[in-house]
């Protein structure tokens, strides 16, 4: 490397430091309690409070608390607060909207007070009830993850997401492969060993593309074969088997759903309502 | 106000004084002009009694209302009080039913409250709607009325007013939209040009919708700094605690906005439109026309949490929110941003290529099938979710309205669901007098009529007392329209049969038939208009006429003053523009209106060898979508070339040295807004030229080209810097390359 240009990385080097700490004027630290879990939590907590020259938040998952630095004059706590509210995360002085918290990746999901959850309660929507039932399924069904990320897959279908079908499938994928067998029971076993071969070839092959078409034509049997599971399986809440007729070429599909209003993973929002509910498996 | 720096607040005296025994309610408002700071900077607005809002006038059924009106104003200004039945003369449309009332002036209005419900008052001046002058009018029931409604008619009561602001003045706003200029748009992210186009995979449907004549599609025009609550972004209203049920009284006091209403803290329920009671029905979120009105009851779920009642303009640029109770704030997710190049593919299978909309035999009506929906992330999903061919949308017809509005977890109200509850049934012998308006627009050129007419191009529509008159209105333009009737409730055949609701706003999407039914029982003119001022202001109206009405003592001479209201809607704007570049000047200015327009152009050399020239013409728009316009034209160059002689492609000669000529000719707009131009000059020579300014390359960048038969042509491109100012840079046949600073007004 020429000598001239490494004094042109070491003056750029401290213009950058001198830019960093050139940041917020009028400044006010105070220190506050945000609600969250992991480091995941932190990355987004710090990103929604942060404000180019006018607020900065640094959150501590450990303790707990944000040490937030701002622009009195520009913004203010309750801002920055609100802006992180927005993102899913509760204070002290703000309560995350409750579908944003729902919607935040299953680690970030942090125990939320007494007085959220009954807010939950009355607004009384499917998606927090199910996300509540997943995290009770997860302690004590050996196929548990298997169950969620075939739900998220769904669900990116019906968004008719295939980047996020992609990554669903390829979560299902690994999930499937860490089932502990050990743990099944032996009805469940058995019709596990039967089906889990085709399982693992619609995962992967529903992972290995972005298409969306393409995902829903092998979801038509990983469906199938899933029905086969979790109608062996034991289940805390209902879980509806569902069929559209126009599906696969005017053949007809089924999936699986937690909710009972239809939602069709095969066209999206194209005709999200067409579609009955053929079974509901309970046990 | 946030700023009450100004002696003159302290002069207003907000008399609020009740005379029980005549039963006369009487308000005393001052109008003045104020100095407001909603976004940071220090702009004009107009006051009255000191604040904007306007004060909530209340009143209950029975009362008289006497309202008296001082304009401290250097302008003239009226109040009309929407939604009200009252005697034409106090209906305050000025030069329709009362001459303005002048600056320094005291006017009373005078009226008896016959009706209840939630209503609001504005002015019906110009553009003064936009910068302040909206209140919430509240028209109480009687105890004793049989109407009253226990658990709704006795709960605690919050008037709600929503308003936007911007800091740009109303009337340069006015004009900006009508030389479609393209400013609100960068402000908004909205400017689909081609680049945004190719990263969302969009380039296609890019491409045929500017075959098809369009530019970007919205859902609004205005650009809006702030959106407000009662005149406030943020507020709170902590005397409420858990178990407390709130009934909302909302109006929409904006100029050019429909809102969102969400409540954070679960279901509303939904009472009232219009002030008209309705069966209760409980939703999710809906969204309130301009100058509708809706009630709504919320309720305070829990002890120590305040719930956020979030207000959202429907191009999702910024929000309002108001805190329901006392404690730690829930607040309500954000509306996610619109999927705009979704409804522009929608658009595209929409639009004829002729212009006009095809509804693909859908039959919509009464916001039941809302085509919006397919840019609305939270019901259609992901963005790059692909809208089918029209071999699907025809099967997605056969599972009727349950498909289009897709996601079924979020209940929105539409027309459809609301009722009333007694029979709203006209008389039956009367005889039944039946209308039908097509409501027709031009977007490029912001005209907006009722077939195809403005208002200055059309006479006063006679009616009789004693009729029913049945008016179907056609939304065959690209926008929806709140279209708005003066002193009479209409029933909407939404069917609810019987009990059709009544209203006196209704809101039309494009493609949707609607019919309304009202009983003549009034006398004078009554203005019918789109509610959204802009379409106001553009010519969007009619007036529906009593057949031998008494004389009007406020407005001696009726004809007069109805040309003087044909005037108002129609009136010229100016443009200017000049690139001051290193090779010369280039620059316009125009005047238009509906249908007219005055322009010159010019070329201006730095020395006489590059030449200097203008071009005037004088035009006239024709047909629907203006895409034809002859005109009439003047040319003068001066060029110092020795005498050099050019010839055009048809071999006609011309030494450009100097000329002095007049021309015939006319513009057609092609697809992709390439202008033909072709002129016939009075020394016989014949010219055609192509054109396009404004090509949209990234948000901020433009290309500009041009070309024609005397074998000139221009090729640049534009970076657009503020409202008011650009950097350009063009290649030129007669000047060559320049670099240059565009002003434009």
């Amino acid at each position: 490397m020429s000598k001239s240009l490494k004094y042109v990385m070491v003056a750029l080097y401290v213009l950058s430091i001198t830019a960093c700490n050139a940041q917020i004027k009028n400044k006010n630290t105070e220190t506050v309690k945000i609600y969250g879990n992991c480091g995941m939590c932190k990355s987004t907590i710090d990103k929604a409070g942060h404000m180019k020259n006018q607020a900065n938040v640094d959150w501590d998952k450990e303790t707990k608390m944000a040490t937030i630095a701002y622009d009195s004059l520009k913004t203010s706590k309750a801002d920055i607060l609100k802006r992180i509210a927005l993102a899913g995360y509760d204070s002290d002085s703000f309560l995350a909207p409750d579908d944003t918290y729902s919607n935040l990746p299953s680690c970030c999901q942090y125990e939320r007070g007494k007085e959220v959850s009954s807010t939950m309660d009355m607004s009384a929507n499917d998606h927090s009830q199910h996300s509540n039932t997943m995290t009770k399924m997860k302690d004590n069904n050996p196929l548990s993850a298997v169950f969620d990320n075939y739900f998220a897959l769904k669900n990116a279908l019906v968004q008719t997401d295939g980047a996020t079908a992609s990554t669903s499938a390829k979560n299902l994928s690994t999930a499937i492969n860490d089932v502990k067998m050990g743990k099944l029971s032996n009805d469940v076993h058995i019709v596990w060993m039967k089906i889990l071969d085709n399982l693992k070839t619609d995962a992967q092959k529903i992972a290995d593309t972005k298409e969306t078409s393409l995902q829903r034509q092998f979801f038509t049997s990983l469906s199938n074969n899933m029905y086969e599971v979790i109608k062996s399986s034991k289940q805390e809440t209902p879980t509806y088997y569902q069929y559209c007729p126009m599906a696969n070429d005017g053949n007809g599909a089924n999936w699986l759903s937690k909710a009972e209003t239809i939602k069709n993973p095969y066209y999206g929002s194209q005709m999200l309502s067409c579609g009955k509910t053929v079974e509901t498996i309970n046990k | 106000m946030k700023n009450n720096k100004l002696i003159i607040i302290i002069l207003l005296l907000f008399f609020g004084s009740k005379i029980s025994a005549q039963n006369v309610v009487k308000y005393e408002l001052t109008v003045t002009d104020t100095i407001v700071n909603y976004s940071g900077k220090e702009k004009r607005a107009i006051a009255v009694n000191g604040q904007i809002p306007m004060p909530t006038l209340t009143f209950t059924e029975g009362d008289i209302a006497e309202i008296v009106v001082h304009n401290k104003l250097k302008e003239s200004t009226s109040l009309h009080w929407h939604g009200l039945f009252l005697p034409n003369k106090e209906d305050g449309v000025p030069y329709l039913t009362q001459m303005p009332i002048e600056p320094n002036e005291t006017f009373t209005y005078s009226f008896p409250i016959i009706q209840s419900g939630t209503h609001w008052y504005h002015s019906h001046s110009g553009l003064q709607e936009q910068i302040g002058m909206y209140g919430s009018l509240v028209l109480l029931k009687k105890e004793d009325d049989p109407t009253f409604r226990k658990g709704i008619d006795d709960l605690p009561a919050v008037p709600i007013i929503l308003s936007e602001w911007t800091d740009i003045k109303p009337k340069n706003v006015h004009r900006m939209l009508a030389n479609a200029n393209d400013w609100a748009g960068i402000k908004k992210g909205t400017t689909q040009s081609y680049s945004e186009a190719i990263k969302a995979g969009h380039f296609k449907t890019k491409l045929e919708n500017e075959w098809k004549r369009m530019l970007a599609m919205d859902v609004s025009d205005v650009y809006y700094d702030k959106f407000l609550i009662n005149g406030k972004n943020e507020s709170q209203l902590l005397q409420f605690k858990a178990g407390d049920k709130v009934r909302l009284r909302v109006s929409n006091g904006g100029a050019s906005s429909y809102f969102w209403l969400n409540y954070a803290g679960g279901k509303m329920t939904v009472v009232a439109n219009d002030g008209n009671d309705v069966e209760p029905v409980e939703v999710d979120r809906l969204i309130i026309g301009v100058s509708e009105t809706y009630d709504v009851v919320v309720t305070i779920p829990n002890e120590d949490i305040a719930y956020e009642f979030l207000v959202t303009p429907e191009d999702r640029t910024g929000s309002a929110s108001i805190y329901l109770g006392n404690g730690k704030i829930q607040l309500k997710s954000r509306m996610p941003r619109l999927n705009y190049f979704e409804g522009m593919k929608m658009m595209n299978d929409m639009m004829n290529t002729d212009g006009t909309m095809d509804d693909m035999g859908m039959d919509m009506s009464y916001q039941q099938m809302d085509m919006n929906t397919v840019m609305y992330p939270e019901i259609s999903g992901n963005p790059k979710m692909k809208m089918d061919d029209k071999m699907e949308m025809d099967d997605k017809m056969d599972h009727s309205n349950h498909s289009m509005d897709a996601n079924q977890d979020i209940v929105t109200l539409n027309y459809g669901m609301l009722k009333a509850p007694q029979p709203t049934t006209l008389p039956k012998d009367a005889p039944v007098r039946e209308l039908r308006f097509e409501l027709t627009g031009n977007m490029n050129r912001y005209v907006w009529s009722m077939d195809n007419k403005v208002l200055s191009e059309v006479d006063k529509i006679l009616i009789k007392k004693g009729e029913n008159v049945r008016i179907t209105l056609y939304n065959n333009s690209m926008m929806r329209h709140p279209m708005h009737l003066h002193g009479h409730d209409f029933r909407v055949l939404n069917g609810q049969g019987e009990y059709a609701p009544l209203m006196n706003v209704i809101d039309i999407m494009p493609m949707e038939t609607d019919t309304i039914e009202f009983a003549s029982n009034m006398d004078g003119d009554w203005f019918f208009h789109c509610h959204i001022l802009y379409h106001m202001m553009a010519g969007m109206n009619r007036v529906f006429s009593y057949e031998d009405s008494k004389p009007n003592p406020y407005l001696p001479n009726k004809k007069w003053a109805y040309n003087k209201l044909q005037s108002e809607s129609n009136k010229f704007h100016f443009m200017a523009e000049n690139d001051f570049a290193t090779n010369g000047n280039d620059g316009m200015v125009m005047l238009q209106n509906t249908r007219w327009s005055f322009g010159t152009e010019w070329r201006l050399g730095y020395h006489d060898d590059h030449g200097y020239e203008t071009e005037t013409h004088i035009g006239r728009y024709i047909g629907k979508n203006q895409w034809f316009m002859p005109f009439i034209g003047f040319d003068w160059r001066y060029r110092d070339q020795n005498g050099e002689v050019e010839k055009n492609i048809f071999g006609q000669a011309n030494t450009k040295d100097q000329r002095a000529v007049l021309s015939l000719g006319a513009e057609y707009t092609l697809p992709m807004l390439v202008i033909l131009q072709g002129e016939v000059f009075t020394d016989g020579n014949v010219r055609f030229q192509l054109m396009r300014e404004d090509i949209p390359i990234s948000p901020r960048l433009r290309w500009a080209f041009m070309v024609n038969t005397d074998k000139e042509y221009m090729s640049g491109f534009k970076y657009i810097v503020t409202r008011h100012f650009g950097i350009s840079t063009h290649y030129d046949s007669d000047m060559g390359v320049g670099f240059g600073a565009t002003l434009n007004y």
